[in-house]
């Protein structure tokens, strides 16, 4: 589904991202750990699309397709979407306005018929049940004056109603007490079908108690530099960082 | 630069072509505004109030003013939202064109005009007592030349449940452009409530001067919401001046919407002679090539324990220009007031300018005030957020606008007239790729 090769990203001239290698196939669940700054966010950001992010060597294929040439609003037509660390708030724009907004133009670039409002009413309905956001959000400008879980919960209804074949997670857990933490996650756990791959980008091993990866990756200086399956997230929570930095650096 | 001269021989040719006094009792008033027109400063970038606006370009040209009731007017009247109706055509009341059948018998709402031929002694009473008439040209010019416009009143204790909704048309003969200048009088009693709707809109004209002074008087507990969409032609000079007088536990909220003309100037003078009473004032303007839009705000705290709040938001594209000065007064004496200011700015492009300037003078000590200004472009995370889910970047760009302006629009209660200014922005920000 997603395969990312020898990828090198420039951030205001500095180089984040040293030749990233990775394959996610369908229906997998990847988790990329990581000390900060090691080039997470980095990565979620070129893959959505974000202005500011140089590509200076390698490829990011998605479903056969070059995703690095395609416009961020193409990306989430094709099936890529990012629920971002900070999710933005858009004062003034309602967010029942703004969700049936980016539904509409989701299914205009997949070929699909709009949804009127009744039938959109009802879906949403279903949807913020589903990661059980109170109703009264829906009516409120996104995310202006949310509560940190409150905008991750936004984001997975965001999730939820676009259905999107790639959904990368960026760092979902920071800012959430556990409780939060079990709804986003279990919001995230019912939307896991074997169509649909999951990159989830986290520094803390915690999410992964929720949602369980096939694969762990770590990220460290802009490369991943170990793959395992979840008993590396486990191994990283119990020693920390330093020692795969160190046996890194040995190599 | 406009000159003492240039703008006196201005006024005269529009004063020239006016008759005589409507009645008796008005000469007294019309002679002082006359007589101020020679003796005002001219309106040019020396004075603070004009410093940003440039109406030189307004002095050069000639205007006839429309000195009685057009016969007939050809063009369409829009659709009203209310069944209380008022259309006026170059500043005169139509009544043929309007409705006023289903107000209640003790309301008065109609002609200016005609009430002063008959010696209303409301109009006696008040004409000419709110606003001043030599606060600037413009107002003088009004008031030498009072003829016809609004004269609505409601007695004490009258609650009206539609709003009132007035149409501002104008006619032209393809010749010299033509001055409406619609002096209007609004008069609230103890208690009663209104809801008065104004659209300002080009009819059958294009080119043409309107400058209107409305004179609203809220006496103690009366409520007025009073709601303006402007919405002329490009090559529009609109000048619109309202002051208000309010008494106790009055209240009122004023929102203009200022899409059209091409320099369009919207001033507030609100003053409060008892405690109590509360002063909303919101806009939204928008704004592009080549035309400016213009807003003066005169908010006097006399007396202790009112309120206000002012909110005015600027979206401006190309070349436009916009200019706020709001003035908020809190006089030494005018404990417990709260006052709140704000004006925000949106530049879609690198060549649109605002100048703003909030003004806060407090000489009292117990007071609760506060102003902030913005001026500022798109974010551009809010952009991507939208484009990451989607939303193709234009539509992301008028949905962020949108947003922007409905923290003004919101505010409108009448839910049909909100849908229209909603549509009115929108096709604004169609035309902005």
């Amino acid at each position: 589904m997603l395969s990312i090769k020898n990828l090198h990203v420039n951030v205001e001239g500095k180089e984040i991202l040293r030749g990233l290698n990775l394959e996610i196939g369908k229906g997998e669940v990847h988790a990329i750990m990581g000390p900060n700054g090691s080039g997470k966010s980095t990565l979620s950001y070129v893959l959505a699309g974000r202005d500011g992010y140089e590509v200076t060597e390698g490829e990011v294929i998605f479903e056969g397709k070059n995703l690095l040439e395609m416009e961020p609003e193409e990306r989430a037509w094709a099936g890529v979407f990012l629920a971002m660390q900070y999710p933005v708030e858009l004062p003034g724009v309602n967010n029942m306005t703004f969700l049936r907004e980016a539904l509409n133009a989701v299914r205009k670039g997949r070929g699909e018929e709009e949804l009127d409002a009744v039938a959109f009413m009802k879906l949403i309905r279903e949807k913020a049940e589903l990661v059980k956001l109170p109703e009264k959000l829906l009516k409120r400008s996104v995310n202006a004056g949310f509560s940190g879980g409150e905008k991750k919960r936004n984001e997975i209804l965001q999730m939820a109603l676009l259905e999107p074949k790639l959904a990368i997670l960026d760092e979902t857990d920071s800012g959430l007490d556990i409780d939060a933490l079990r709804v986003v996650a279990e919001g995230v756990n019912s939307l896991r079908s074997p169509e649909r791959s999951f990159l989830v980008i986290t520094h803390y091993q915690r999410l992964l108690d929720y949602i369980e990866p096939d694969h762990v990756h770590v990220l460290a200086h802009g490369q991943i530099i170990r793959s395992g399956d979840k008993s590396l997230a486990l191994e990283l929570e119990e020693k920390g960082y330093g020692w795969i930095l160190e046996e890194e650096a040995a190599a | 630069m406009i000159t003492a001269e240039l703008q006196k021989s201005w006024a005269r040719s529009l004063l020239e072509a006016a008759p005589s006094s409507p009645a008796p009792w008005l000469e007294a008033l019309q002679r002082k505004a006359g007589e101020a027109i020679e003796q005002l400063p001219p309106v040019n970038r020396k004075q603070e109030a004009w410093r940003y606006t440039n109406v030189e370009p307004l002095l050069k040209e000639r205007f006839q003013p429309v000195v009685s009731r057009p016969a007939g007017y050809e063009g369409e009247v829009p659709e009203a939202i209310t069944p209380h109706r008022l259309v006026f055509v170059d500043g005169w009341f139509m009544p043929q064109l309007s409705d006023v059948a289903l107000l209640p018998q003790e309301v008065t709402a109609g002609s200016l005009a005609e009430a002063i031929a008959a010696g209303d002694e409301r109009v006696k009473n008040r004409l000419g007592s709110v606003a001043e008439p030599d606060a600037h040209l413009f107002t003088a010019i009004n008031t030498a030349l009072v003829n016809d416009g609004l004269f609505l009143h409601l007695p004490a204790g009258v609650k009206l449940e539609s709003p009132i909704e007035l149409f501002w048309l104008n006619s032209t003969d393809g010749e010299t452009p033509r001055l409406a200048q619609p002096r209007n009088l609004v008069i609230l009693e103890p208690g009663a409530e209104a809801v008065l709707l104004e659209h300002h809109l080009p009819g059958q004209g294009g080119h043409y001067l309107h400058n209107a002074v409305s004179e609203i008087v809220l006496d103690p507990g009366a409520r007025l919401a009073h709601y303006r969409i402007q919405d002329e032609s490009e090559q529009a000079w609109h000048f619109s001046r309202a002051a208000l007088d309010q008494g106790s536990d009055s209240s009122y909220h004023g929102i203009t919407l200022a899409f059209g003309g091409r320099l369009s100037r919207t001033e507030y003078e609100t003053r409060f002679t008892a405690e109590g009473a509360s002063c909303t004032l919101r806009g939204l303007y928008t704004v592009g090539d080549d035309k400016l839009q213009d807003f003066h705000l005169d908010v006097r705290h006399d007396v202790p324990h009112c309120s206000s709040r002012e909110q005015f938001k600027g979206l401006l594209y190309g070349k436009g220009r916009a200019v706020f000065d709001g003035r908020i007064l809190v006089a030494r004496d005018a404990q417990k007031s709260d006052a709140e200011l704000t004006n925000d700015n949106l530049l879609l492009t690198r060549n649109a300018e605002v100048d703003t300037k909030p003004q806060l003078e407090i000489y009292a000590d117990d007071v609760k005030a506060s102003h902030g200004t913005t001026v500022g472009q798109l974010e551009p995370e809010q952009i991507f957020y939208l484009r990451a889910r989607g939303v193709p970047q234009q539509r992301a760009v008028h949905l962020l606008c949108e947003g922007f302006a409905a923290e003004i629009i919101e505010h409108i209660t009448v839910e049909p007239l909100r849908d229209q200014a909603l549509a009115r922005l929108r096709k604004t920000l169609s035309q902005l790729d």
